[in-house]
């Protein structure tokens, strides 16, 4: 631990280590310094001027993102001096902006509106006609809009310091710079420049798919997980109708800092695809499948699993299932007398690194919870583009329990040996035609639960969208199936079904759901898995 | 107890007959007959004053162009207290935001004004009419083109004069 400077900020005393920005201070007693060029995540070049503080005894303003603190320093942050000076700031900034929140898509979550809302003056003074850039394309997913930008770089500081790929730059001097790109094919080719888009403060840089989607007011916001691969990026769900409508990067240092690849940013078609199973389907004796509640497709699942008896299970799981999915199954698999549990998952070729971070990445696995599958016991079958592998099981005459994976590259006599087939999923799959039991259940975006990523961090994520139908999670389904043949008691939340997964798993003993909070926990260090 | 009987007496003709207030009746329905001031008046062939304040169904402004003044930003749909009015927006051919869905609940609408005050480019408003009779209910909410089509007058949510109420 560095040495710690006491200074007082705003009439409250603070201690922070040797080296800590004003700004930062500031931040831990819970004060707010406007600003646009300063992020936690680059260089602090100080050029926009709003995060001056008066600093008593200094003969001007300070810029508080890169003053360090010193012993004894009184700063004020809401000082006449410093109200003045963000007032005139804020002036300039509104010289040029072309003031066009109503079709601007960052409205509602701009910094420069919620500044001159709350410090700014209320009428421009400026007579001079405002200059005219329009919009650019910026290749990739991002449109700028020249007129808003308040020229903080921190695009161009991204694009330099933390993709390390140059592709933006400020062209001009003066009141006639604009952010530009070197040459046609802009921010084509980069895998991080979504990221440009969250850090805009205003709506200079926006996205293309995003455009005029929907208002920031509109949009629910839910913690969650990206499940587009290991790594396990912290994400928000941003959600309006019960669709997703965008996913941002939500910070944690220990895993994705502030950012996340443009391939888990953009991958969320498949959740909002629609035409999702909505009633658990059963097969009567006669032969044909139809839709029945609940009570009655488990009580007949029983009844079925007793008949059979003493076939050892062939369990097919998703690495795209959250820990008590995987885990309650494991335990049914073991109340039924053991059997094999195998997973599928698509790989990529190689990993693309953020070279300004280097923890994070799109990793080779594009799966969110490989790492959960293979400390609950699942094993890997089939290739890289997660086909093939279950040969064995497609003719297999005892008991098919299929959870998630949607059997796309299985021919429709898939399983027609089998003395019970039960399909569990979000799609109707067409190679479970013989299945005898079809089984409704929620996607990660509609439930609660765990996913244990790359580096063994076990991280929760909370349900955004409303299941379609009667769809459970599958750890409520296979939690009750489970409880009535060891005639224990089911699990009634994703933290009972978290708590008997640790009580099973050794790799996962100790934890409670209640100790992932928001950064997640890292599972006992010998389990850590060193394949990515 | 025993049962008593009141005798009431009844009341003398004076007080009975219906004949004197026939009487004043019809002096009013002749006062009337020959009085010079119609107040009756001739719906519809003659068409009320509506106070310039009136709050009716709505209507959509357009550009000289025939586009709608609409740029989609969301504030009507946020602003309106009954939730009637659902927007969906896009981009035109030109780069324009524009609604692609505009449509008025005008059944779920309270006519409260909300709408076209909040406007930032004046393009909703509610109008200084009132015949809006229909044959089906599904008539009643008024999409785009039907709020573009409306050339009742607009309301005047305030004074003209003294827009800022100073």
């Amino acid at each position: 631990m560095a040495e710690l400077v006491t200074l007082t900020i705003d009439g409250q005393e603070v201690a922070v280590p040797r080296g800590t920005t004003i700004l930062e201070a500031a931040k831990q007693i819970g004060k707010q310094v406007p600003h646009y060029c300063y992020h936690p995540g680059m260089s602090s070049p100080a050029m926009c001027r709003l995060c001056l503080v008066e600093v008593e005894g200094a003969p001007n303003s300070m810029p508080s993102c890169v003053t360090a603190v010193m012993e004894d320093q009184v700063v004020h942050t809401e000082s006449k001096q410093a109200l003045e000076n963000r007032r005139g700031v804020l002036e300039f900034y509104l010289v040029n902006h072309p003031l066009d929140c109503p079709i601007c898509d960052m409205s509602g979550e701009c910094d420069l509106q919620d500044y001159v809302h709350a410090e700014g003056r209320d009428r421009g003074r400026s007579d001079e006609p405002k200059r005219v850039f329009g919009r650019d394309d910026f290749g990739g997913d991002v449109l700028f809009y020249g007129d808003r930008c308040v020229m903080c770089t921190r695009c161009v500081r991204f694009m330099n310091e933390v993709e390390q790929d140059q592709r933006l730059t400020v062209v001009e001097r003066g009141n006639r710079s604009v952010i530009d790109t070197f040459f046609e094919e802009g921010l084509e080719g980069t895998h991080w420049h979504g990221n440009i888009v969250d850090i805009c403060p205003v709506g200079a840089l926006v996205s293309k798919e995003f455009l005029h989607k929907a208002r920031a007011w509109d949009l629910e916001r839910t913690s969650s997980i990206c499940p587009s691969c290991s790594q396990g990026c912290n994400i928000e769900l941003h959600t309006r109708d019960n669709l997703i409508q965008r996913i941002k990067p939500r910070e944690n240092l220990e895993v994705n800092g502030w950012w996340m690849c443009d391939f888990g940013r953009h991958n969320h078609e498949w959740v909002n695809r629609g035409g999702q199973l909505e009633d658990p389907l059963v097969r009567g004796p006669d032969g044909v499948i139809g839709a029945a509640g609940w009570r009655d497709a488990l009580g007949d699942l029983l009844q079925h699993v007793r008949g059979v008896g003493g076939a050892r299970v062939k369990a097919v799981a998703t690495p795209f299932a959250s820990n008590e999915n995987l885990g309650t199954l494991a335990e049914l698999v073991d109340a039924l007398g053991g059997g094999d549990m195998v997973y599928r998952s698509v790989r990529a070729e190689d990993e693309i690194v953020l070279k300004g971070f280097p923890t994070l990445a799109r990793r080779k696995d594009l799966a969110p919870n490989t790492s959960g599958a293979e400390l609950i016991g699942f094993t890997r079958v089939g290739d890289d583009q997660a086909a093939g592998g279950l040969e064995n099981i497609a003719t297999y005459d005892g008991i098919i329990i299929i959870m998630g994976d949607e059997l796309s590259d299985q021919e429709a006599n898939f399983g027609k040996e089998a003395a019970l087939f039960v399909y569990m999923g979000d799609q109707q799959s067409p190679a479970a035609e013989n299945a005898h039991f079809v089984l409704p259940v929620s996607t990660f975006a509609e439930e609660e639960g765990s996913f244990t990523n790359v580096a063994g961090r076990v991280q929760c994520f909370s349900p955004a969208l409303k299941a379609s139908g009667m769809a459970r999670p599958a750890w409520m389904i296979l939690g009750a199936l489970a409880a009535e043949l060891n005639k224990g008691d089911a699990p009634r939340s994703a933290a009972d079904a978290f708590s008997s997964l640790a009580s099973r798993v050794e790799a996962f003993a100790g934890i409670t759901y209640g100790d992932l909070g928001t950064r997640g926990v890292v599972v006992n260090e010998t389990y850590v898995l060193s394949e990515n | 107890m025993a049962i008593s009987v009141k005798v009431m007496n009844r009341p003398d003709p004076e007080h009975t007959s219906y004949l004197r207030a026939a009487l004043s009746g019809m002096a009013l329905t002749f006062r009337h007959l020959v009085n010079p001031t119609k107040v009756t008046q001739q719906y519809p062939e003659e068409l009320t004053n509506l106070s310039p304040r009136w709050r009716g169904t709505h209507r959509m402004e357009v550009h000289a162009d025939g586009r709608p003044k609409c740029v989609a930003c969301g504030l009507c749909p946020t602003v309106c207290p009954a939730n009637c009015i659902r927007l969906v927006g896009g981009e035109d051919d030109q780069g324009n935001r524009y609604p692609i869905v505009y449509e008025i609940d005008e059944f779920r609408c309270i006519f409260c004004g909300m709408c076209q005050e909040v406007c930032p480019v004046e393009a909703i408003h509610v109008g200084q009419h009132f015949e809006n009779a229909e044959y089906t209910r599904g008539r009643f909410v008024y999409d785009l083109d039907r709020l573009m089509e409306q050339d009742h007058p607009t309301t005047l949510l305030w004074d003209p004069s003294d827009p800022s109420s100073e």
